[in-house]
C-alpha cells in the first residue's frame, strides 16, 4: 500500500508552520535536495512510485526531527541516511514484492562494453539486477558519497564487509561489462 | 600488501589513495593494469547511477525490456524504410518481367537458328507442342514451318515459326507469363513484342518483318484448352 495523496511533506508540512520564515530556507533546501533522494531511493527501490513514498515519508520525518540538524551542509547526507531507513523500514515492513528482473538478465545476456547509450542501459540494468546486499553500499559510496566507515556504521556492519560487498558488486559488473572476473575475496565478516 | 588484498581494495574502493596500495601498484603490472579497467568501470557506474532507473525496469512481472531507449525519430525512419523498400519492390516487380523475358525469349531463339530455316511441320507436330502447354490455335498450318515444345523458364512452351509476308516470325506462346501490356524490344537484331493474351502472354521476333501485326493475329488465334487435358 502506498500512501495517499502525496502533497509536497516539505511544503504542506513548511506551509503549516507556526514561524514559517524560520522554516522557509530549511524548506528550499530539503526541495532542493528532493531530485537527488528521489534518485537515490529509486535505485534502492527500483519503483519509482515507491521512491516517491518513501522520499515523502523521510522529508516528513526529517522535518519532525529538524532539530537534529546543526549544520545545513550536512544535509544531503542526513537525509540520504533517512532514505535509505525509511526504506529498509519499508522494505521489512511490507515485504515488497521484488522486481522480477530475469527477463532483463536475459534480455542483455551477452558481454556488453559502455561505449553507447544501449550499452549503459544494459549496465544501469546490471546495476538494479544486484543484489540489495551489494547494490545498496554500490548507491550509498556513488551516489551518497559515503565512506566505507560510514556505510558500515550505517548498515551495521564491519568495514571489511562492507569492503567485500563494494568489491562483489564491481566484479559482477565488471563481467556484464564483458571484463574478466577478479578471483573472488574470502567474506570480510558479517555484522560489526 | 597482496595481490588479492589490493585488488579488493580496488573494487571497493577504484579512486583509493591509500599509500600501500599506491606502492603495490607500482611493482604489480596486473593489479595496476586491474585498477585502470576498474576506474574506467567506475566512471561508467557514476554515469548510469546519475539518471534514475529506466521506468522500463519497472513496469513488473512479465514486462519484456526493449534492448534500447526509445528514440522518437524512429517510427518515422521505420516508416520511411517500409515505403522506400515497397517502392523499391514495386519498381523491381514491374520492371522485371518484360525486360528480362525480352531477353530470355531472345536467347532462346538464338539458341535454336535453326527453327528459322524450317520448311513445314504436320499437324501432329503442331498439336504435339501446343497441347503439352494447353493451348490451341485456329490458324492454317501451313503457314507454320516449325513447331517444338521447349522448356522455357520453367515450362513447356509451344515455340512456333510462322511464315509471314515479311519473312519469317517467331512466335513463343507463354501461357504463365503475365504482362500487363503490350512491351515493344529491339534486341540482337531482332523486333519483338510481348503481348498480353488469354492466357499469359505471347512473344513475337522477327527479322525485319511486323512483329505486332503478328502478335495481334496470334492474340486471336490462340486459346487455352481446358485443364484438363
Amino acid at each position: 500500500m502506498r500512501n495517499p495523496q502525496p502533497e509536497s511533506p516539505v511544503l504542506s508540512v513548511g506551509g503549516r508552520l507556526p514561524g514559517a520564515d524560520s522554516g522557509a530556507p530549511l524548506t528550499r533546501l530539503f526541495e532542493s535536495l528532493r531530485p537527488d533522494l528521489l534518485r537515490f531511493a529509486q535505485w534502492l527501490a527500483r519503483d519509482r512510485a515507491i521512491a516517491e513514498d518513501i522520499v515523502q515519508e523521510s522529508l516528513l520525518r526529517a522535518w519532525r526531527s529538524r532539530e537534529a540538524l546543526k549544520d545545513a551542509s550536512a544535509a544531503r547526507p542526513w537525509l540520504l541516511t533517512i532514505v535509505r531507513r525509511e526504506h529498509a523500514r519499508l522494505y521489512e515492513r511490507k515485504r515488497l514484492e521484488l522486481v522480477p528482473l530475469d527477463e532483463v538478465a536475459e534480455t542483455h545476456a551477452g558481454p556488453v562494453s559502455v561505449d553507447t547509450e544501449d550499452d549503459l542501459f544494459a549496465l544501469r540494468h546490471a546495476i538494479m539486477r544486484l543484489p540489495l546486499e551489494y547494490r545498496e553500499p554500490l548507491v550509498l559510496q556513488v551516489l551518497g558519497g559515503f565512506s566505507t566507515e560510514e556505510i558500515a556504521q550505517e548498515l551495521s556492519l564491519s568495514a571489511s564487509a562492507v569492503l567485500t560487498r563494494l568489491f562483489r558488486a564491481r566484479n559482477k559488473l565488471r563481467v556484464i561489462c564483458g571484463l574478466s572476473g577478479a578471483p573472488d575475496v574470502s567474506d570480510g565478516g558479517g555484522a560489526a | 600488501m597482496n595481490c588479492e588484498h589490493a585488488r579488493l581494495l580496488i573494487g571497493a574502493e577504484p579512486r583509493s589513495s591509500a599509500p600501500e596500495l599506491a606502492q603495490h601498484l607500482q611493482t604489480c603490472a596486473a593489479c595496476a593494469q586491474f585498477r585502470e579497467e576498474m576506474l574506467a568501470l567506475e566512471a561508467n557506474i557514476e554515469h548510469a547511477l546519475q539518471q534514475p532507473p529506466q521506468a522500463a525496469v519497472q513496469r513488473g512481472a512479465g514486462s519484456r525490456l526493449r534492448s534500447a531507449p526509445r528514440q522518437p525519430w524512429r517510427p518515422w525512419a521505420l516508416a520511411a524504410s517500409v515505403l522506400f523498400a515497397s517502392v523499391a519492390v514495386l519498381t523491381l516487380w514491374l520492371l522485371r518481367p518484360t525486360d528480362t523475358l525480352a531477353h530470355d525469349v531472345v536467347a532462346h531463339v538464338q539458341a535454336e537458328p535453326e527453327s528459322w530455316l524450317g520448311q513445314q511441320v504436320s499437324a501432329q507436330e503442331i498439336g504435339h507442342a501446343l497441347n503439352g502447354a494447353g493451348v490451341a490455335l485456329d490458324v492454317t498450318s501451313d503457314k507454320i514451318t516449325y513447331a517444338q515444345s521447349c522448356w522455357f523458364r520453367g515450362h513447356y512452351v509451344p515455340h512456333l515459326v510462322v511464315q509471314t509476308a515479311q519473312g519469317p516470325a517467331t512466335v513463343l506462346i507463354l501461357r504463365h507469363e503475365q504482362v500487363k501490356g503490350p512491351r515493344n524490344f529491339h534486341e540482337a537484331g531482332m523486333n519483338g513484342v510481348i503481348v498480353p493474351a488469354q492466357p499469359g502472354s505471347i512473344a513475337v521476333l522477327t527479322h525485319g518483318g511486323n512483329a505486332d501485326l503478328v502478335a495481334r493475329q496470334m492474340q486471336q488465334d490462340v486459346r487455352a484448352l481446358p485443364e484438363s487435358q
